[in-house]
């Protein structure tokens, strides 16, 4: 993967730059020496390292704004982090980048229940939210499985999901405001515990905007009072195929459950060995279905749920009896990751998203893959929203193997769009899936999201070299092409 | 004369000429949202009224592909056929407008016009998966996907969402549907103040009892003088009637500490949530309506504030978050806007009022300047010649 060559001026300027950084932030703020800076040289996606020009960990929104003012000022490009658990390099230094960690925006700073709301700083974990309001009750919604460790600004600029999205959204359907900073400096107040924009929803384009178009300073999220009841199902199938096709069939008798998850033999297996978690080792796939509410209603449903399955072909079925059996449940599942770091040296997860219905092809094409590649993979779903997350086994030890995984990735990501999905459910596309967007959009459509870019950072200072392949200069972005031709259908109605 | 394309190809053909002659343009669905929004001054008339029709409707896979010019009446109609429904319960507002029907669905998503589950299940926002569009550059793009869960690139449905057809005109959208609540209940509680209701919302919607709905009503009709009048607290709860059932008596035991509960079945209460979301608990009559979205707390405080200086008539949705209010006079911008200001900001829109009066007072909240040039220059990425409804969400800057 290449990254825009680091500008030569700015390197040999280091020096001055930090001598101006810490200039404008507290003692300690600033971090230039090599060995602590390591710390910083990667996130989640650590297969790639670079280390930045300096790290700093501003402590308000006025010094954020000050250091964006400087760069900007200053033709100097800043890169944010959160807690750096991104999957696809969102939050990968660069060489000639000031990296502005939020770090210290870790203060929750209004829990709020009246209005059912948390206002927090971006760099509290996504369960630290949970955590201040569990004891009356409530939770945050979105869970994803990196969630004692991410942030909640990172969430943000990724939009991510996890196991409940579902039935309670991603994070973007779950933020009601933000605080940010513009690469100008500006603060800017987007939404706040009160609901909708009233004018263009410029808080919906930051979410998922994967730190190019602002650094988040503030957030409020909406909370949820945790549900009377929650009970999941393991269902076993013979067959990969049939397990996608019960989880249509679900769908298609009007039941969301909260969520529905399914692994394939291999990761069956590799949770099992890890945790014990009861899964049945024979079965070809395992679905866990989660569902929430009332008791009675939580009844009715896992009937319902288990006519469906036993229609659909499945081999075995257990439900939860107690909240111990149902952690049990979910333990292999959320172990999922760690597991399969146990059967193999390396491994890269994808992410991609398919149509529900294209889920048996996928596997049949995930098999074919596989041997093609001469690389295992593991399987892990969230199979109700149909976003796929394949595990990819190599060592990085043997020569060319990271480089058939990255290439038996990317075939995975184009079947997808192929089958009529996406590059990216959650994990966001960064430096790892920036090469692959024109599989998913055509030129024009990557111009018209750029154009967006300039309209928050016109010297594309914020981030670069992430998410699009190409970077586009936004005076030639705004060049209007008019063609002085003829109107081609004369016939139609015109003014 | 008005430009009505059949296709994609017919409309991008037509926009990329009004690019080249600099012909701007009145966009509009089928029309009945004309007065909602500021005033359009355009050279011509592009219409979507004939670029319709139902694309593709995936029940189990739970999106519908709709073109913009579709009307809702027709979107409905094929969801209920499968039991489904597009859970942001998007308004009729027919009535409102004088419009003969519900409009199209372009105009809804364009609008960002959600109902009564706004507060539980989301806005349109939250339900445009994707959609192709021909920006005000005349180029054709596609934003998004056709499945629920995609962080693909930029969330461009956002910003289309309630962008009033100042960005670009869509020619296919994908929403997310979902299954229909089996059944749908209200419970009512009378209260001694408007305060009380909102407490008494506030209390439901921290319950375990899942409401899809939370209104408040006033029991006078007219002018509103609070003091000592009563009003009462609408929740609604859908879903599997078991559990329904089960719900109901949590919630009643809930709200019988702030008065004497009451319950709407079914049909009843699928009708006062019907008017809840078409605005007809207002003055038909009214010289304005507006729209005000605030935290749900300060409510009272606000409506308070408001009625000790003019009278108006009003109602509450989305747990007392959501008020719209009837009211006339030159005064009335001056009095909501500062209103919601003074009570940790929201935002007042003018829904409905004389020509004259939209000529002179923007439709939408005044932003902070930075965000406004932001705004801006936004609207310029998609529309750098100011082609697409100019004026509909106020006067440019630049
Ligand atoms: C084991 C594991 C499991 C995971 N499981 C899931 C999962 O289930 N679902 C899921 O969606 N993701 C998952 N992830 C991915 C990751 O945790 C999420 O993307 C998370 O939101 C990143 O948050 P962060 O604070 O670590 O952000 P970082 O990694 O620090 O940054 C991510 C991106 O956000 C930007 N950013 C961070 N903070 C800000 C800010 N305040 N303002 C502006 N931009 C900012 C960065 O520039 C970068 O582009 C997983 C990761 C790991 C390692």
């Amino acid at each position: 993967m290449l990254m825009p060559a680091p500008d030569k001026t700015t390197l040999s300027r280091r020096g001055e730059i930090c001598t101006a950084l810490k200039a404008m932030l507290p003692a300690g703020c600033v971090i230039d020496d090599d060995a602590t800076m390591r710390a910083y040289d990667a996130d989640g996606l650590s297969s790639y390292r670079q280390m930045p020009l300096v790290v700093v960990l501003p402590e308000t929104t006025e010094q954020v704004a000050e250091v964006l003012r400087w760069c900007r000022d200053n033709d100097v490009k800043v890169v944010p982090r959160g807690a750096g658990t991104s999957l696809s390099g969102g939050a990968l230094p660069l060489a000639d980048g000031v990296l502005l960690a939020l770090g210290k925006f870790n203060q929750i700073t209004d829990v709020d229940f009246e209005n059912r709301c948390v206002v927090t700083q971006p760099g509290v974990t996504n369960l630290g939210i949970t955590h201040a309001v569990q004891d009356e009750g409530f939770y945050y919604a979105p869970d994803p499985s990196s969630q004692i460790a991410c942030s909640i600004g990172g969430n943000i600029a990724e939009n991510s999901g996890g196991v409940h999205c579902l039935k309670y959204g991603l994070t973007t359907n779950n933020v009601l405001g933000i605080e940010m900073v513009t690469m100008d400096g500006d603060i800017l107040r987007l939404g706040g515990k009160h609901l909708d924009a009233g004018n263009l929803d410029v808080l919906g384009v930051m979410t998922g905007s994967e730190g190019l178009l602002g650094v988040v300073t503030e957030v409020t999220v909406r909370i949820l009072r945790k549900p009377a009841t929650q009970r999941a199902i393991l269902v076993g199938f013979d067959s990969a195929q049939e397990a996608g096709q019960a989880v249509s069939n679900v769908i298609a008798a009007g039941i969301i459950p909260a969520g529905m998850e399914m692994m394939d033999n291999p990761a069956i297996n590799a949770a099992e060995d890890f945790v014990q978690a009861g899964y049945p080792r024979e079965a070809a796939a395992l679905l866990i279905v989660e569902l929430d509410g009332p008791e009675v209603e939580v009844d009715y449903l896992l009937e319902r749920v288990g006519e469906v399955m036993e229609r659909s072909g499945s081999s075995s079925l257990r439900v939860s009896q107690s909240e111990a059996e149902r952690n049990q449940f979910w333990a292999g599942r959320k172990s999922a990751f760690p597991a399969v770091g146990r059967i193999s040296p390396d491994y890269l997860c994808m992410d991609g998203t398919i149509p529900r219905k294209a889920l048996p092809e996928m596997l049949t094409r995930m098999s074919a893959m596989s041997q093609k590649f001469g690389l295992r993979v593991a399987n892990v779903f969230h199979a109700g929203d149909g976003n796929l997350h394949p595990l990819i086994l190599f060592d990085a030890n043997v020569e060319g193997e990271l480089h058939r995984a990255e290439e038996f990735g990317a075939e995975i990501l184009r079947n997808c769009v192929a089958l009529g999905g996406v590059l990216t459910g959650e994990h966001g596309v960064g430096v790892e899936k920036r090469d692959l967007m024109g599989e998913m959009f055509t030129e024009e459509d990557m111009k018209q999201q750029q154009r967006v870019k300039c309209a928050f950072d016109p010297g594309h200072l914020l981030n670069p070299g992430k998410v699009f392949p190409l970077l586009h200069r936004c005076a030639e972005l705004g060049r209007l092409h008019v063609h002085h031709g003829k109107l081609p259908h004369p016939d139609l109605p015109r003014f | 004369m008005t430009f009505l394309p059949e296709d994609h190809e017919a409309l991008e053909e037509f926009m990329s000429q009004a690019v080249s002659d600099k012909t701007s343009l009145h966009v509009a669905g089928t029309g009945t949202k004309e007065k909602l929004g500021d005033r359009v001054t355009a050279d011509a008339s592009l219409s979507l009224g004939r670029l319709s029709g139902i694309v593709d409707y995936q029940p189990e896979e739970l999106i519908i592909v709709a073109k913009p010019g579709t009307r809702m009446d027709e979107i409905n109609a094929a969801l209920a056929e499968k039991n489904q429904m597009l859970a942001f319960e998007p308004a009729n507002l027919a009535s409102l407008y004088g419009a003969e029907h519900a409009g199209s669905v372009g105009g809804i998503v364009a609008a960002n016009l959600s109902g009564p589950r706004r507060i539980s299940a989301g806005a349109a926002r939250d339900y445009l998966l994707g959609f192709t569009a021909v920006s005000g550059r005349g180029t054709s793009f596609t934003s998004g996907s056709r499945v629920m869960k995609n962080v693909t690139g930029y969330d461009l449905s956002k910003l289309i969402c309630g962008s009033m057809g100042t960005l670009a005109v869509m020619s296919e959208l994908t929403l997310k549907v979902l299954p229909r609540p089996e059944t749908s209940t209200t419970l009512s509680v009378k209260c001694a103040a408007l305060a009380q209701a909102q407490k008494a919302l506030s209390a439901a919607f921290k319950s375990a009892t899942e409401p899809s709905g939370g209104a408040i009503t006033h029991a006078r009709s007219g002018a509103l003088s609070l003091g000592d009048e009563p009003a009462a607290a609408h929740v609604r709860l859908e879903g599997v009637a078991q559990s329904v059932t089960d719900r109901i008596s949590t919630l009643s035991d809930i709200l019988a500490g702030f008065g004497e509960v009451s319950v709407l079945e079914q049909d009843a209460s699928e009708a006062f949530w019907q008017d809840v979301r078409d605005i007809a608990m207002l003055d038909e009559t009214a010289e304005q309506v507006w729209k005000l979205s605030v935290a749900p707390s300060v409510v009272s405080d606000v409506i308070n504030m408001i009625t000790a200086q003019t009278s108006i008539r009003f109602f509450c949705d989305w747990a007392g978050g959501l008020v719209m209010l009837s009211g006339a006079g030159d005064g009335l911008n001056q009095i909501v806007r500062s209103a919601v200001e003074a009570h940790g900001g929201g935002h007042a829109s003018l829904l409905r009022a004389p020509d004259t009066m939209r000529a002179a007072i923007s439709s939408f909240h005044p932003q902070p300047a930075a965000l406004a040039g932001l705004h801006d220059r936004i609207r310029d990425s998609f529309d750098p010649l100011h082609l697409l409804n100019p004026g509909k969400m106020g006067p440019a800057l630049t």
